[in-house]
């Protein structure tokens, strides 16, 4: 029996996408992002003003003065970095609350998201792509719908994972055939919903690669790519393990090799570790307990 | 008290209070020995097969490789009193995402990297959960050398 109907209803009591990561999101697109358009979106926001100099001032961004406003922040870091920061304050939000069809601890999807956000950007930079920002942006956003589908997938757990041990399906394929819709394809409902930038929506929506046009946009391809590679670090696994498709071509179209995964992620190793203050955006008491898990 | 055991890290007790858990394995291995008559034991978590990758690296934290984590995991234990001809080795982790079998191989290499390291030093494993594609915890108990893998999602079992 398909759950479309019941999924795509639930729909109707989403939340909005915060305010000011969305207006954010919507500068991605720019070529030329001005300071001051940055100060304007967050200037009435005082928690995440709070979480940029916070975040500015956290190792990972490797700056050797302290921040101690949003202007100094806004001109050490240059607008790339702020609206990485910007965004994942704002996207925080959406990801508190808990989503047991996928994982048993509460922030497993945020701490899954951030290491995915921090792969792609370290794809990005290795393979030389430009647009910083969208890479992070779409690595941290890529599992969206299961903030919605863990509802349903924690329902039927037992016939999802049976699908994926009997026939060797994915889970997200295996998601599709007992809930008749697949978290991809929903974060891309979701997506279109909140107004995300069309290329965001489509990264969202294609990242299991399962239709031919995902083959088409170099970001949807890296985005699945860092997903794939923060699964194989582990870590940040949930319930559904490393249950997905690896597929070669990927490699063969950004000329990777095996040892190149290899070294890839003996960096995210050392990034992981000092990026680990992101997780702390979802407040103090969060920001405490995640800074000292292992 | 539980001890954590993080990524490309190495822990060994012979406190009999002390839980050793490493958290989460995905292509990594995680190796646990344990002397049943000194009752000491050590848990090695490593991420990559083989230090010649990034030599350096390998020596800032050896713990990283098989090549050079196995041997600190044992050479630690033999410290605290462990002998080599009572050691336990239980091993976990290596899991793989779906597809052919040569591509996203870090697994198996993780795997074939210790399997050639024992098999050079005469060292057995006796009991295993690699492969296939779940994600597991690895328990060792200092008081008992007892080991339990939990897999995510599903119950806690002994290995």
């Amino acid at each position: 029996m398909s759950l479309i109907p019941q999924v795509l209803k639930s729909l109707k009591t989403l939340p909005p996408f915060p305010l000011v990561a969305q207006r954010a999101l919507l500068l991605l697109n720019q070529p030329e992002v001005s300071i001051q358009e940055l100060v304007d979106i967050v200037k009435f926001d005082p928690a995440i003003t709070a979480n940029i100099l916070r975040i500015s001032n956290s190792a990972y961004f490797g700056l050797r003065r302290e921040i101690h406003s949003l202007h100094q922040a806004l001109l050490l870091l240059g607008t790339q970095e702020l609206l990485k920061i910007i965004i994942a304050s704002g996207a925080t939000r959406v990801f508190c609350r808990p989503t047991p069809g996928y994982f048993t601890e509460r922030l497993g999807l945020w701490r899954h998201s951030v290491s995915c956000a921090i792969m792609a950007d370290l794809l990005a930079k290795e393979l030389s792509l430009a647009e910083q920002a969208t890479t992070f942006t779409a690595g941290l956003l890529h599992d969206i719908g299961k903030v919605v589908l863990s509802l349903y997938v924690d329902q039927k757990f037992t016939q999802i994972i049976e699908a994926v041990e009997s026939q060797n399906l994915s889970f997200q394929m295996a998601e599709k055939m007992v809930l008749g819709i697949d978290h991809a394809e929903l974060g891309g409902e979701m997506a279109r919903l909140w107004d995300f930038p069309d290329r965001l929506r489509i990264v969202i929506s294609l990242h299991h690669l399962d239709r031919p046009e995902a083959f088409a946009d170099d970001l949807v391809l890296l985005v699945y790519l860092a997903d794939l590679l923060v699964l194989m670090f582990g870590q940040d696994l949930g319930v559904d393990g490393l249950a997905y498709q690896g597929y070669p071509e990927v490699l063969r179209h950004f000329q990777l090799r095996e040892r190149d995964l290899e070294r890839i992620l003996l960096k995210f190793g050392s990034n992981w570790q000092e990026a680990q203050i992101l997780f702390g955006l979802m407040g103090n008491q969060d920001g405490v307990q995640c800074a000292h898990r292992g | 008290m539980q001890i954590v055991v993080g990524v490309a890290d190495m822990k060994v007790s012979n406190q009999p209070e002390d839980v050793l858990v490493t958290h989460a394995l995905g292509s990594c291995i995680g190796v646990a020995i344990y002397d049943p008559v000194s009752r000491v034991g050590g848990i090695l978590h490593y991420m990559l097969p083989d230090s010649s990758l990034d030599p350096v690296k390998g020596q800032e934290n050896p713990f990283m490789f098989a090549d050079t984590g196995i041997p600190r995991l044992f050479r630690e234990c033999y410290r605290l009193g462990a002998q080599k001809s009572r050691l336990l080795v239980k091993v976990a982790g290596g899991s793989q995402v779906l597809g052919n079998q040569e591509h996203f191989q870090i697994g198996r290499r993780n795997y074939a990297a210790l399997r050639k390291i024992f098999l050079k030093n005469n060292v057995l494993i006796d009991q295993e959960d690699v492969g296939g594609n779940k994600a597991r915890t690895l328990f060792l108990e200092i008081a008992t050398g007892n080991v339990w893998v939990k897999i995510m999602g599903q119950n806690t079992k002994p290995l």
